[in-house]
């Protein structure tokens, strides 16, 4: 039987530390607490942890700073609690290559799914993380920005995207010219897309393709696959 | 109704005094001038007609007396002189001149040289004057006949003169055109401080204004910024402490969320969940209402038209039962100049609102004109009460408490969507429907 997977919980409040590591432990999940930078330096050193939650509200030591001590250590996952809406943050916590955050206060169910996900997604890949992480994509005159979530035109014009928007269109970028399942696709979007799961995704792709001017009949870009997926059929670059 | 012709504006008022002022006193300037050259006119007019008088008698008098009368029918041509030879003094209408001017024409008359001995005349009688445009020199020659010499002078022109009248236009339009000048300059700190009140009615962050010019101007303009430093120091007080309590409320909030995963009655817990979730959502607006004053958000170019499909999108996931009743009408692009978070905030509270009070969101993008594009976006509800249409606006204000709790609303909505809009340099402005429902337009600059 597998280990449970070892996480590192980093925040400054004992309360939320002590109920948020009895509610993982509750779903199967083994969790160390740190208080702040020391304490999370000192637990890394004892232990083998498979995924971080970073509070980056920490007095003294920020949450930006720990995340960019752990990074120089390893690639392990890091899923931030940000402040409510701070793009800045947010968008500095992506950039240091954090795999996912969440507004405080956050709904801890949420935050499982966030953990289950981002360590599923690990396991796929076992060196989960490329070698170098990338900063945007561009193909076909679109170019993305993955920090700052932004989708450009030709002209530099941004074309507002919803979150589920972004991230499928993220997860076909990832994944050019090969086919992901309409499975695949569901779980990236879970938890971002409200009604039912199974229509979703096809919503998500229709306003996505009119949003990249994709004729939904003659669809060049994102293309159905017979028997249920999706491929996103030209050159994509990595910049 | 008296003051009908009276003008409003302080520059008109100003330039209108100003401009009765320069004509009172060139319509005075006018008539010195015309009365003065009148005399010097005059005088010459005296002199040219004495002179020529007396050289008609000279040679009357130097003419043999059968020839005369062949002589003067010569002269009697001429337009505006006549003589002919009497018998005596002139009886008829036309009186004596007065005596002051008879002795200017006798003085002239006596300057004339006759060059000749014994031809002076024995009397010379005036009549007329230049005033009744005819004067009768009646000369009583040596030899006892009487020459009457009728002359109808022309009457002076003052004013005319080559250039005097175009000079005189020319300059009136100079000094008129330099008041007016002046007044605006004068009157333009007064436009400025206005147009400055104004701005920072609309944005509290509204530049200062320029503290340069005249003493009572700056002084003025300084007394101005310093007010709007007062206004803005409180309200970024008031907003510091409520987005410090929103900060501190998330750890609490946080706690309660992990503690209620730890209750056994489910029914409790999701209510309590339900309460937690309330309470954040209006942490979560106060957080946004004191972060748009320091929106430190880049501007971007911005697809506005995809933007409002995409809130509608949005809003249709949310509510799945008015997906129907949410449209989207206008160009399939049109690029703005935006902060592009701020922008999707503004305009999806409006379209909640739409959703949440009035059953449907109808957004029209209008193209772009004069600068402005407008959206509208309308719905199909009860409307709000004349009354309440700018208040509204108001923060935490609630138009109807029993519908809010229905829908949760803070209150803020509406607050943040118009600070987001002006802090663009546009608007928002709500009113009723003729046949119901509430129409928002939002203007931007583009």
């Amino acid at each position: 039987m597998d280990p449970l997977p070892h996480i590192l919980v980093v925040d400054d409040d004992r309360e939320i530390r002590d109920l948020l590591a009895r509610f993982l432990e509750q779903h199967r999940l083994r969790v160390t607490t740190a208080r702040d930078g020391k304490e999370t330096r000192r637990a890394w050193d004892n232990g083998n942890y498979q995924l971080v939650v970073l509070d980056l509200m920490l007095p003294g030591e920020s949450g930006l700073d720990i995340a960019r001590w752990l990074r120089s250590q390893s690639n392990v996952p890091i899923v931030m609690l940000t402040a409510m809406g701070d793009e800045t943050d947010r968008i500095i916590g992506l950039e240091l290559g954090a795999d996912d955050y969440l507004p405080k206060p956050f709904n801890p169910r949420e935050l499982l799914a966030r953990i289950r996900a981002v360590l599923r997604r690990a396991g796929e890949q076992p060196d989960h993380r490329r070698e170098e992480p990338v900063d945007g994509y561009s193909f076909a005159g679109w170019k993305v920005e993955v920090a700052r979530r932004r989708l450009l035109n030709e002209d530099g014009v941004e074309v507002m995207l919803t979150g589920g928007e972004f991230d499928l269109l993220v997860a076909l970028l990832e994944r050019a010219n090969r086919v992901l399942t309409r499975d695949m696709l569901l779980d990236l979007l879970r938890g971002r897309q409200a009604g039912p799961y199974d229509r979703a995704i096809d919503v998500a792709v229709s306003r996505l393709r009119r949003k990249l001017e994709d004729d939904g009949r003659n669809s060049q870009l994102i293309k159905t696959v017979r028997g249920g997926g999706y491929v996103l059929a030209t050159q994509v670059e990595r910049v | 109704m008296r003051r009908k012709f009276w003008p409003r504006g302080l520059a008109a008022r100003t330039a209108l005094v100003l401009l009765i002022g320069l004509a009172v006193v060139q319509t005075a300037g006018l008539v010195i001038h015309g009365l003065d050259r009148l005399d010097v006119l005059r005088a010459g007019q005296a002199k040219d007609m004495t002179e020529r008088v007396v050289g008609v008698y000279r040679t009357v008098v130097l003419t043999p007396a059968p020839q005369r009368e062949a002589l003067l029918a010569e002269f009697g041509r001429g337009a505006d002189l006549s003589a002919e030879m009497s018998q005596g003094p002139p009886v008829g209408d036309l009186a004596e001149m007065p005596a002051q001017m008879q002795r200017t024409y006798l003085i002239h008359a006596r300057e004339v040289p006759l060059g000749v001995s014994q031809g002076r005349w024995r009397a010379l009688l005036l009549y007329g004057s230049p005033e009744l445009h005819r004067v009768l020199f009646a000369f009583h020659l040596p030899d006892g006949h009487w020459l009457h010499v009728s002359v109808l002078p022309t009457p002076p022109r003052p004013w005319h003169g080559p250039f005097f009248m175009t000079a005189f236009i020319l300059m009136t339009v100079a000094a008129a055109g330099l008041s007016l000048w002046a007044v605006r300059r004068l009157i333009a700190p007064v436009r400025a401080l206005a147009a400055a009140a104004e701005a920072l009615g609309r944005d509290v962050n509204a530049p200062p204004l320029p503290e340069g010019g005249p003493t009572e101007v700056a002084k003025a303009a300084a007394a101005f910024n310093q007010m709007a430093a007062r206004i803005r120091r409180f309200v970024a007080d008031r907003t510091e402490l409520l987005t410090a309590i929103g900060h501190d409320l998330r750890t609490p909030i946080t706690r309660l969320k992990l503690r209620a995963e730890f209750m056994e009655d489910e029914e409790q817990r999701a209510k309590m969940l339900n309460d937690l979730e309330e309470l954040e959502t209006m942490v979560s607006a106060t957080l946004a209402f004191g972060r748009d004053a320091r929106s430190t958000e880049p501007v971007v170019q911005l697809d506005l038209a995809e933007l409002l499909r995409t809130i509608l999108d949005e809003a249709g996931d949310t509510r799945p039962e008015v997906v129907d009743k949410l449209a989207y009408e206008g160009p399939q692009h049109m690029t703005l100049r935006a902060r592009a978070l701020n922008m999707k905030r503004a305009l999806t509270n409006l379209v909640t609102n739409a959703v949440n009070y009035g059953g449907s969101a109808r957004i029209r993008l209008h193209e772009p004109a004069g600068g402005t594009v407008r959206i509208e976006i309308t719905d199909e509800g009860q409307g709000i009460p004349p009354g309440e249409l700018d208040r509204v606006f108001e923060p935490f204000h609630r138009g109807d408490q029993s519908r809010n709790k229905e829908t949760g609303g803070v209150g803020l909505g509406l607050p943040i969507a118009r600070n987001i809009l002006r802090a663009h340099g546009g608007d928002v402005v709500l009113t009723n429907q003729p046949g119901g429902g509430v129409k928002a337009t939002v203007t931007l600059p583009i």
